[in-house]
């Protein structure tokens, strides 16, 4: 048993690293090649995991070899568009201002419950309020909206509102974020600041503190409700 | 893509094949020093008539010896059932030179050199292997 547990953990290890080093996508994201791998990955991992008499080397080959192709197809695949079509196929129009393809359709093997369900997550309940619908390669459905079911933008009313940033968490569970606290330019004694001027008595009781270059920042201890509070310790720093 | 990455394939790729020729070298070295020593047991039974001397039961502790120190290293790299029975045989064998077995000790040889062999060619790469 011991052996079965420390070749887990071996070969764990391995699959991590290898998805590590392959990217971040996740299955939704996934081009079919990458599909075809990750099946083929977890398939490979499990033997010696579980047989004892083949070797651990039975299985990290394999797994190694595939992620040398996985890397070979990627470059391919940024070297050349025939390829990467070959590969992964190309974008194709399902809806235009017309109406649906079907010709499209049958090529892709789709059924209209397919389309609508599809229109349906991104938030179109018919057909007529979409100007475009592109099937991605990675088979999840793109939607441009006719003008009229457009959602209004900033742009389209004439309103000028700032620029907005993205909020940098300072404090989670009680922990401080070191990196994000050098990303925000402030020190330890600046978030022990903030934390006392809104009540709390110590960082460790903090849930999340996360704070905007502008606008308003929200804090949450661990006991109680969140609350927003006016003044960004980012523009004094800026 | 960073240079880390191309760095990490590269070192994936060497690795692959480093392993590729250890096993090579490896698994060739050890079965045919279990040959050789099968054919010269083989031999010395020929002059000898006899399992019953001390340097058939020297010959064959000698296997047994040399066997055991490349199993070890063999099970890192084939599959530990495809290469028990030559030790099995090896076992049987002392049993036979204790009982003067004449026949039964011939029959382990062959079966040894058979499974020698056969691992061999099962292990090389050649169209018939790998379709």
């Amino acid at each position: 048993m011991l052996t079965i547990v420390a070749r887990s953990i071996i070969i764990y290890i391995i699959v991590l690293l290898l998805f590590r080093l392959m990217g971040k996508r996740q299955i939704g994201q996934m081009q079919p090649f990458e599909l075809v791998l990750t099946l083929i990955i977890a398939d490979l991992a499990t033997i010696p995991m579980a047989e004892v008499s083949v070797p651990v080397l039975h299985g990290v080959v394999p797994l190694f070899t595939l992620a040398i192709l996985h890397f070979i197809i990627t470059i391919l695949t940024k070297l050349s568009t025939k390829f990467s079509n070959f590969i992964s196929g190309k974008p194709v129009i399902v809806i235009n201002p017309k109406g649906i393809d079907y010709q499209a359709m049958k090529q892709l093997n789709l059924t209209i419950d397919d389309i609508l369900a599809a229109l349906r997550n991104c938030g179109y309940f018919s057909v007529a309020q979409v100007q475009y619908a592109i099937m991605e390669t990675n088979g999840k459905i793109s939607v441009l909206p006719k003008v009229a079911d457009a959602p209004a933008t900033n742009g389209a009313l004439n309103l000028k509102e700032e620029e907005s940033f993205v909020p940098i968490t300072l404090i989670s569970e009680g922990q401080l974020m070191q990196d994000n606290l050098n990303l925000a330019g402030l020190k330890k004694e600046d978030v022990e600041a903030i934390v006392k001027a809104q009540g709390g008595k110590s960082i460790k009781k903090v849930l999340i503190l996360s704070v905007e270059k502008t606008g308003k920042s929200y804090i949450q201890f661990m006991e109680g409700e969140g609350k927003s509070f006016e003044g960004s310790p980012l523009e004094a720093c800026s | 893509m960073k240079a880390f990455h191309y760095i990490n394939f590269g070192l994936i790729f060497l690795f692959l094949i480093g392993i590729c020729v250890l096993e090579e070298v490896l698994v060739s070295n050890s079965l045919v020093a279990v040959l050789d020593d099968c054919y010269r047991i083989e031999q010395q039974i020929e002059v000898d008539n006899n399992l019953n001397t001390s340097r058939v039961s020297i010959m064959v502790d000698n296997l047994e010896y040399k066997w055991s120190k490349n199993e070890s290293k063999l099970c890192y790299m084939v599959n530990h059932k495809s290469i028990q029975e030559i030790g099995q045989e090896i076992s049987k064998m002392k049993a036979y030179v204790t009982n003067n077995d004449i026949d039964a000790f011939k029959v382990s040889i062959d079966t040894i050199k058979f499974y020698c062999g056969a691992y061999m060619h099962f292990m090389g790469a050649s169209v018939h292997n790998i379709l």
